[in-house]
């Protein structure tokens, strides 16, 4: 029992251990998705939204780990 | 035919990811085997690796069932999430935000753990067997995820799981010649690589998950590993700088 607690944890750190940097990732997927299905972005451009999106997740996961380490 | 330049990457990523994993793992089965014998380490190490392996053959094939694109996409937002999150952690530890992993206090630990529950054997030797076995399916499940995320495309499997069986065989080769916890591993150096590689493997998978790719073929992986990497770098200098200024 302790061994499964200790896998959900784990698996728990492995993609929420700071949940703000995970939902703007998350956001930044999901907005994107949505604007190329809208067609309010080429796909030409989509794949360098992505990267702007994640250097702001970790910028902000950066700056809220030296905020409360 | 997988070419240099996909193959590279890929064999690198699960080499340095799996490389983290399996010397945090070891750790904990030498502190096992030196407290309480190879017997506990080794069975705790072995039935671990069953796990991991029928969990591997119970999921594995199941993966060759999904869409690509489906799959790209899933497997690149979960690439994406947990390469973000070691480089973040890299990050800051290197700008001195948070404390650097210490295998030799990470080995002291253990085996003070261990040493305590000495009062009856066979109970002793059951809870080192069961530390060994938890901390091989940990850190061997972190290593599977590595293996298949980064492998998430056909013919690609191959490279990824040899990086991981390199990353094995010069861990346990090096943990068995000189039988201490292998502290002289530049873990964070090799966490903030591996952060990098995995977060742009993820912006690659995720872009091809969408149906829109990055012109280049598969070049950009570099470039992008290259970016992160130099913004990971320029933050590190930032936190430096900031608490020199504050000091």
């Amino acid at each position: 029992m302790d061994v499964l607690r200790s896998l959900g944890a784990m698996i728990f750190k492995m993609f929420a251990a700071d949940l703000g940097l995970t939902l703007i990732a998350l956001a930044d997927v999901a907005l994107t998705a949505l604007a190329l299905r809208a067609h309010a972005v080429s796909p030409a451009w989509a794949p360098f939204l992505l990267v702007a999106g994640v250097c702001a997740a970790l910028a902000v996961g950066v700056w809220r780990g030296v905020r409360n380490p | 035919m997988v070419d240099l330049a996909t193959a590279a990457p890929i064999v690198g990523a699960s080499f340095l990811a799996s490389t983290v994993e399996i010397v945090e793992a070891f750790t904990i089965v030498l502190a096992v085997s030196v407290v309480r014998g190879i017997r506990p380490a080794a069975l705790g190490t072995g039935a671990a690796l069953a796990v991991l392996g029928l969990a591997v053959a119970l999921f594995g094939p199941l993966l060759s069932s999904v869409p690509i694109h489906g799959l790209q996409l899933v497997i690149g937002v979960l690439l994406l999430v947990f390469g973000l999150g070691w480089l973040r952690k890299a990050v800051l530890r290197a700008g001195g935000v948070l404390a650097l992993h210490d295998e030799d206090a990470a080995f002291s630990k253990e085996t003070e753990v261990l040493r305590r529950g000495d009062a009856d054997a066979r109970a002793a030797d059951w809870l080192a067997g069961v530390a060994a076995f938890k901390a091989v399916l940990l850190e061997g499940t972190e290593v599977v995820f590595i293996v298949l995320a980064v492998g998430a495309r056909p013919g690609l499997l191959l490279p990824s799981a040899l990086g991981a069986a390199a990353a094995c065989v010069l861990v346990l080769g090096a943990g068995a010649l000189i039988r201490k916890p292998l502290a002289r591993i530049p873990e964070n150096s090799l966490k903030f690589a591996v952060g990098a590689l995995l977060t742009g493997f993820g912006v690659f998978w995720v872009s091809e998950g969408l149906d829109a790719p990055f012109p280049g073929g598969d070049w950009p992986i570099l470039a992008l590993v290259a970016l992160f990497l130099a913004i990971a770098l320029a933050m590190v200098g930032l936190l430096r700088g900031r608490r020199a200024s504050v000091a």
